[in-house]
């Protein structure tokens, strides 16, 4: 784990889970799988508080555990899913344009919980959903069941491994800690809950048995009497199965801007088609004949098939080779390549990245380079038309901040400069990793900025917070006009400006954050492919 | 040695390539020398793009503010606990329920005894302490429901007295309250502003 990396760990955990979370998480991720007592002694914590600084990391899938010889449990920390944390508000935005707000509201349970029983979800989200509606009319936990099913046959939520059912022969003392094992066919079974409720409106909200450890049973101290149906099966939001939707839609979107909208829409069916009979990690999908692309295009596009031939066989052409041709048989068998579409998108990043930072003459020459492969100095001021001394600064600059590299070919064995060849280069997975640190230390900045703004004005903001408390109070208990105005005068006009600034200024700096987190993603994205290839 | 000494003689700044290939052309001024790290914050050529605004942008902003804002809020964040007092130092009556087990709980609501002089003269002091104690608890409990407010600083000891002796439960015993002191919990210097 690169120090960039640890740091926004760090952040993150310090953000969402509060310091002593945050302080056993970074050893963890620094140190590596340890017991929880070297973890207690090491960071000088009392065991109470690393108890429950683990529980909660192992509630929300951050840390994962390990029984090893002598009945010692290992706890190990996935630095990688800490920082995933950064694109939970894309998640839950995602579902809800796809099932609405019911079911933007369990993806954000379940993210906030870590892992819950399917009842708690419905219940839960059927309250909030309550709480919102109009009065008199409440949410059936029908219809939030209804979408969790949905979710679960759409792979977007999952089961979590469950405790082993063992008989009762087993003899010996049970183990410190649970193997939990999940059958692969399993994962998305949904229980067969008849959960018959409607969702109450309640302003102080009882909320029982929610997000508790797996090990342990759930406690009532309300309410529910009798056992729940579905205890110990607890339900996790599927982030693979999320983050197969957004390649899908980055590779959409760019043949939408590179061709045209009906080419994006056949690309999308295609996608739609392979969702569940490819892997997340396939190179390309199944092939897909013309005809079946045809039968399952959207209703709304009624284009002919000689049309849509023509489209895929645009498609197959293209330098970019999203598309490929893969067989003649059924009109024609198409496959969509997912490591080069990645890889395409990850060089776009990467030109996008010179581009915006060093200018186009630049851009111009880091893609002249990228497609050459490999090229001398002399020849990039030819092919490049820039002026001699303007392309060797550029060159230079793009060289400094490893963007490219060099590649030395001497001709002598003795390696004089003088006569050797120096070729530049554009390793593009070299230089998406070096992108990837540099996105991991933006946002590290970004939070610390952020955090930084909202310390200087905390007193500003905690008057205004007080002042609106006040304000709301007042017009609960029905005050008049003049003495409204007059509270609000509290807060003075240059104090107003300061906390506009300040809100926009944080907005601004949120909104930054969540655009790296795309970089970050098919960076990400486009590396592991690669990887899982070599 | 030689070599060296005839370089310097030769011509100045004599390098291993050829300087016309690096840009440096002949009789040209070397770019000045860099006495000192670049600056923190350069000043940028070119401006950034500016970010995506519109419908989705924005509602992905509120939402991440608000799921800052909500995290704060649940069981999982997890405060720092308050320091220990010296209580040899403060009045009695402001140390509040030192829960013990539940096995001694049974016990407590004993009326008061007057010390048996056969025991342990020291046990019996303790037992009276702990009595006291529990009857202090049990008459400012219903104190408190009379009243319906709390100090902050019980709530907080409460709360780590708690933690330390009732092992049942994972989760702190304020979890569990009907949201009657909802807003007074806790005084620890948290970033209350969540935009």
């Amino acid at each position: 784990m690169t120090q960039a990396e640890i740091k926004l760990c760090s952040l993150l955990l310090q953000e969402h889970f509060g310091e002593i979370v945050e302080k056993i998480g970074v050893h963890l991720i620094r140190t590596g799988s340890q017991s929880l007592r070297v973890i207690a002694h090491d960071t000088g914590t009392s065991l109470d508080q690393v108890k429950k600084a683990l529980c909660v990391l192992v509630q929300h899938n951050l840390v994962s555990y390990q029984v090893h010889k002598r009945g010692v449990v290992e706890y190990e920390a996935q630095c990688s899913r800490v920082l995933r944390m950064l694109r939970y508000p894309r998640y839950i935005y995602t579902t809800k344009t796809l099932y609405s707000d019911t079911g933007e509201l369990i993806v954000e349970e379940l993210l906030l919980n870590g892992k819950l029983t399917m009842s708690a979800v419905v219940k839960k989200v059927a309250d909030r959903l309550t709480e919102t509606m109009e009065d008199g009319k409440t949410m059936d936990y029908a219809e939030v069941s209804n979408t969790f099913v949905r979710l679960a046959d759409t792979h977007f939520v999952q089961r979590c491994p469950s405790v082993p059912t063992t008989e009762n022969s087993d003899p010996g003392p049970p183990p410190p800690a649970p193997t939990l094992v999940i059958n692969e066919k399993d994962m998305y079974l949904v229980p067969k809950l008849s959960l018959i409720g409607k969702g109450k409106r309640r302003r102080s909200s009882d909320e029982d048995a929610a997000g508790e450890p797996k090990a342990k049973r759930p406690k009532y101290t309300t309410d529910n009497k009798e056992p729940i149906p579905d205890d110990g099966i607890y339900w996790q939001a599927n982030l693979d199965r999320f983050h197969q939707h957004f390649r899908d839609q980055a590779i959409v979107s760019a043949v939408a801007n590179r061709m045209d909208q009906t080419s994006s829409e056949i690309v999308r069916t295609m996608l739609r088609m392979s969702e569940i009979t490819t892997s997340s990690s396939a190179p390309f999908t199944q092939p897909l004949s013309s005809n079946e692309i045809f039968r399952s295009l959207p209703v709304g596009y009624n284009i002919s098939k000689q049309v849509l031939d023509q489209y895929l066989t645009l498609l197959a052409d293209d330098p970019l080779e999203f598309v490929g041709k893969s067989g003649d048989s059924g009109g024609g068998m198409y496959v969509i390549n997912l490591h080069k579409a990645l890889a395409s998108l990850a060089t776009a990043t990467l030109e996008s990245v010179v581009q915006e930072r060093f200018g186009s003459r630049c851009a111009r020459i880091f893609r002249l380079v990228l497609q050459k492969k490999h090229i001398e100095q002399k020849q990039v001021e030819d092919f490049a038309m820039i002026p001699a001394k303007e392309a060797k600064d550029m060159l230079y600059k793009m060289l400094s901040e490893n963007f490219m590299s060099l590649q030395e070919i001497p001709k002598t064995p003795d390696h004089a400069p003088s006569r050797t060849f120096y070729l530049y280069t554009v390793t593009i997975l070299s230089a998406a990793r070096m992108l990837l640190h540099r996105c991991y230390k933006s946002i590290a900045n970004l939070i610390e900025r952020r955090q930084f703004e909202t310390k200087e004005n905390k007193r500003l903001l905690e008057k205004s917070q007080r002042v609106e408390a006040i304000i709301a109070s007042m017009q609960a208990t029905g005050a008049e006009e003049a003495q409204l105005q007059e509270i609000e005068e509290m807060i003075t006009a240059p104090e107003r400006q300061q906390l506009e600034t300040l809100k926009r200024n944080v907005n601004k700096l949120d909104a930054s954050e969540i655009q790296v987190d795309e970089t970050i993603f098919l960076l990400e994205s486009y590396i592991e492919c690669t990887m899982k290839r070599q | 040695m030689a070599s060296r000494g005839g370089g310097r003689g030769r011509g100045r700044g004599q390098l291993t390539f050829n300087v016309e290939a690096v840009g440096i052309g002949k009789g040209d001024a070397l770019p000045p020398p860099t006495l000192q790290p670049s600056p923190l914050f350069p000043p940028l050529e070119f401006r950034p793009v500016p970010l995506p605004s519109g419908e989705e942008g924005e509602y992905v902003l509120a939402l991440k503010q608000e799921l800052r804002g909500a995290m704060r809020q649940l069981p999982y964040f997890i405060r720092p606990a308050v320091p220990k007092r010296d209580w040899r130092r403060l009045p009695r009556e402001l140390k509040i329920r030192v829960r013990k087990l539940q096995k001694e709980r049974i016990t407590i609501l004993l009326p008061k005894r007057p010390p048996k002089t056969t025991e342990d003269k020291e046990e019996t002091i303790q037992k009276l302490e702990t009595l006291e104690k529990k009857e202090e608890e049990v008459t400012s409990e219903e104190d408190e429901e009379k009243e319906g407010e709390e100090e902050k600083e019980e709530e907080e000891e409460e709360e780590y007295d708690e933690e330390e002796h009732e092992e049942e439960t994972d989760y702190i015993m304020s979890y569990f309250d009907n949201g009657e002191d909802f807003g007074g919990d806790s005084d620890d210097n948290m970033d209350e502003a969540i935009y």
